[in-house]
């Protein structure tokens, strides 16, 4: 009686999926979610390490020497994924909050030390030795003495300058100004407006680019942001103030415009003089092959006295403390920052440059001076402040120098409200 | 039962996807606007009840984010429906090209809004063709973007000129689910155009109106996309909304609890205005009906 019964149940479970296949769906879908599980863990299981690395640049740059990598590394699979500036950062942020995290990554100097003082990146200090001497832009990596990251490439600003545009105007196109002084007076003679040409371009209205911008002068004329051990302001300085009354001065001869339409306007031969990055390099010989421009450090405060500083801001290899292959991610990192491994990147990135000691020496840059410029930038340029709470304090000097550039406040009242602001910031413990 | 459960089969790739993408991450922000949460260190979170709703209160860019928001809201969203409106009666008529019109106007719905702003950054560039315009009227050149005062209204200029044709096209069907005798009634009764337009036509598509109006604040509460691409809240903060601000709090200053209250305050906000809306344009309907 119960097998009958047993017989029956089947029986009409059999009917009940032949009148209704819909019954077959989840079983169905559970075997091919086994199926898929055990074909992806199979992938997984090879021998040897798979190492995740995510990085910035475009993958035709770093594939070859990822390749070179894995080549003399039998053991070690390395899977990449590149991110965009775009998103990127929210993609980090949100993989090591869920655990999610790669081996190795590549992360803004600027962030560095607010990862590092969250706890999550891998303390390397025991680790890079060997590497201390040769690579430069330590500090941007290191919190309490202690580091937390390697430095691979660095970017910087210069002084872009339309050389057809120096002769109408009746300068030298071979020698762009080296003072203050001279940037305003070059600036002056190109600007005209009714004809469609301005002097300088200046950045405006823009986060994140404009105290990359404003900051050069600055530190050219020795003002600081934060004091030696980051404890306090010294934005209110004189030395702040008379660089910011000199780049608002720069605004009666600019075009007050975002970066990427001044670097149109630069394309266009519309601008005299800009500061920009070396991406440009990459960009003119494609958009405006017939543009005749040349590329100077940025100019100091007086021919005397001050240095031609720059902002200068560093990609730095992460690992987390997290990430499950730590041994085989800082191999992987301090194959990426060998030389001949940076200067293939820097050479088709094109806008950021080597920081091993005596890069400018190096036969690729004799060969190509306008991209030697950007290495040549980079010794007198300034890293910000390594400060866990750094992106706040650039949104404070953004505002600060905007509000000045608009003339919705007077620079000194700006400054010393910003410089209340930053101490408020850099005193409070924690977040 | 039987028929219960494959209802529910059917419908469960709808339901996971609701429950994950939308409840749950509802629920979770919910929970988050009473915490400290930091999301790189999760270890330091702790509740902070109603401390980040206060903070938002009294924060200077909190508000001035909202006004920003405000003024949008109330710059696009009449011009916006007027504008689909009248266009919809044009382009309902028997003239020539009219489906041509009716997808010409629907383009910029179907092109994404990252697009239409990098197209737009540059039509309002010092050399784009918006100063060439000016020019030819006899204006001086401007940065329309970097400029405070110009800034915003560009970008509500442009958000109008992206969402109408969609709004046309629901405005459209509304049209022409009006019964043709109406008309006809009203034509013996010897009403004009404008006449039919305001006692037949407008009480006609009420329903689509109130739709479309309700629709567009909430769509317009949301503005970011074209904030993120086109002016990241300068200068001088003058484009600064909120769902931008909340979005730079959250993934710039990794502060998610304050970053969950800004957002709910902003639900409560939005809610009041459908509320308010709803409960006005159906009250219009009752008596035209």
């Amino acid at each position: 009686m119960p097998d009958d019964r047993a017989g029956e149940t089947t029986e009409c479970a059999v009917n009940r999926v032949r009148r209704n296949p819909i019954f077959l769906l989840p079983v169905c879908a559970a075997f091919s979610f086994v199926f898929f599980g055990l074909l992806v863990s199979g992938c997984g299981r090879e021998k040897g390490v798979r190492l995740t690395f995510w990085q910035f640049w475009p993958s035709e740059v770093i594939e070859p020497i990822i390749e070179e990598f894995e080549k003399a590394n039998p053991g070690v699979d390395v899977e990449m994924q590149q991110l965009t500036w775009q998103n990127g950062f929210e993609k980090i942020v949100a993989s090591v909050s869920s655990g999610t995290q790669p081996d190795l990554c590549e992360l803004g100097s600027t962030w560095v030390p607010r990862f590092a003082a969250d706890g999550v990146l891998g303390d390397v200090t025991g680790e890079v030795g060997a590497l201390k001497d040769s690579l430069l832009f330590w500090e941007s990596c290191s919190l309490n003495g202690r580091v937390y990251g390697i430095p691979w490439v660095a970017g910087t600003r210069a002084l872009f300058y339309n050389k057809e545009l120096f002769e109408k105007a009746g300068l030298n196109p071979d020698s762009p100004p080296e003072t203050w002084e001279e940037l305003i007076e070059c600036a002056r003679k190109i600007h005209s407006p009714g004809n469609g040409v301005y002097g300088f371009g200046m950045n405006a209205g823009e986060r994140y680019i404009l105290f990359k911008k404003f900051m050069p002068f600055a530190w050219g004329n020795g003002g600081k942001i934060l004091n030696q051990d980051l404890s306090r302001s010294e934005f209110a300085s004189g030395e702040n103030l008379e660089a910011l009354v000199f780049y608002c001065s720069l605004k009666k001869y600019s075009l007050v415009e975002k970066q990427d339409v001044l670097d149109m306007a630069f394309k266009q031969g519309k601008i005299g003089l800009e500061i920009s990055g070396g991406w440009n390099l990459k960009t003119i010989p494609a958009d405006a092959p017939d543009l005749k421009f040349g590329v100077a450090v940025v100019p100091k405060p007086k021919a005397c006295c001050g240095t031609h500083a720059s902002f200068a801001g560093s990609e730095i290899l992460v690992t987390f403390v997290k990430s499950g292959h730590q041994k085989e991610a800082l191999k992987l990192a301090r194959f990426l920052v060998e030389k001949q491994n940076v200067i293939s990147l820097c050479r088709s990135a094109k806008s950021v440059q080597p920081i091993f000691r005596g890069a400018q020496n190096d036969p690729y840059y004799d060969a190509n001076p306008l991209e030697k410029m950007f290495v040549v930038q980079l010794s007198t340029a300034v890293a910000p402040p390594p400060h866990p709470k750094w992106p706040e304090i650039e949104e404070i000097i953004e505002s600060t120098v905007e509000e000045v550039t608009y003339g919705t406040r007077k620079p000194e009242e700006a400054l010393l409200e910003a410089d209340n602001k930053i101490n408020s910031i850099v005193s409070s413990t924690g977040d | 039962m039987h028929k219960t459960r494959s209802t529910l089969i059917f419908l469960s790739p709808w339901l996971v996807s609701f429950a994950v993408f939308w409840a749950f991450p509802l629920i979770f922000s919910l929970v988050l606007s009473f915490l400290h949460f930091n999301p790189l260190r999760p270890d330091t979170t702790h509740v902070v009840w109603l401390s980040n709703f206060v903070k938002a209160l009294q924060d200077p860019l909190f508000w001035k984010s909202l006004k920003n928001t405000l003024l949008f809201v109330a710059g696009t969203v009449p011009v916006t429906t007027l504008v689909a409106f009248f266009l919809a009666v044009a382009i309902n008529q028997r003239i020539p090209f009219r489906t041509l019109y009716r997808s010409g106007f629907f383009i910029p719905s179907i092109v994404s809004v990252v697009v239409i702003s990098i197209i737009f950054k540059q039509l309002y560039s010092p050399f784009g063709l918006v100063n060439k315009l000016a020019e030819l009227l006899g204006s001086e050149p401007r940065s329309w973007l970097s400029e405070p005062r110009t800034a915003l209204l560009c970008i509500m200029a442009m958000d109008v000129w992206a969402s109408f044709g969609y709004y046309t096209i629901l405005f459209l069907a509304g049209l022409q689910a009006i019964p043709l005798e109406v008309y006809e009634a009203a034509r013996i009764d010897g009403s004009g155009f404008w006449g039919t337009l305001r006692f037949v036509t407008i009480p006609m598509v009420r329903p689509i109106t109130l739709f479309i109006v309700v629709i567009n604040t909430i769509r317009s509460f949301q503005v970011f996309i074209e904030i993120f691409v086109m002016t990241r809240g300068g200068p001088l903060n003058s484009t600064l909304t909120s769902v931008f601000y909340l979005y730079d709090r959250a993934f710039y200053r990794f502060e998610m609890g304050y970053a969950s209250a800004l957002a709910y305050l902003l639900f409560v906000v939005i809610l009041c205005f459908s509320l308010v809306q709803m409960k006005y344009l159906k009250m219009g309907r009752a008596a035209g009906e």
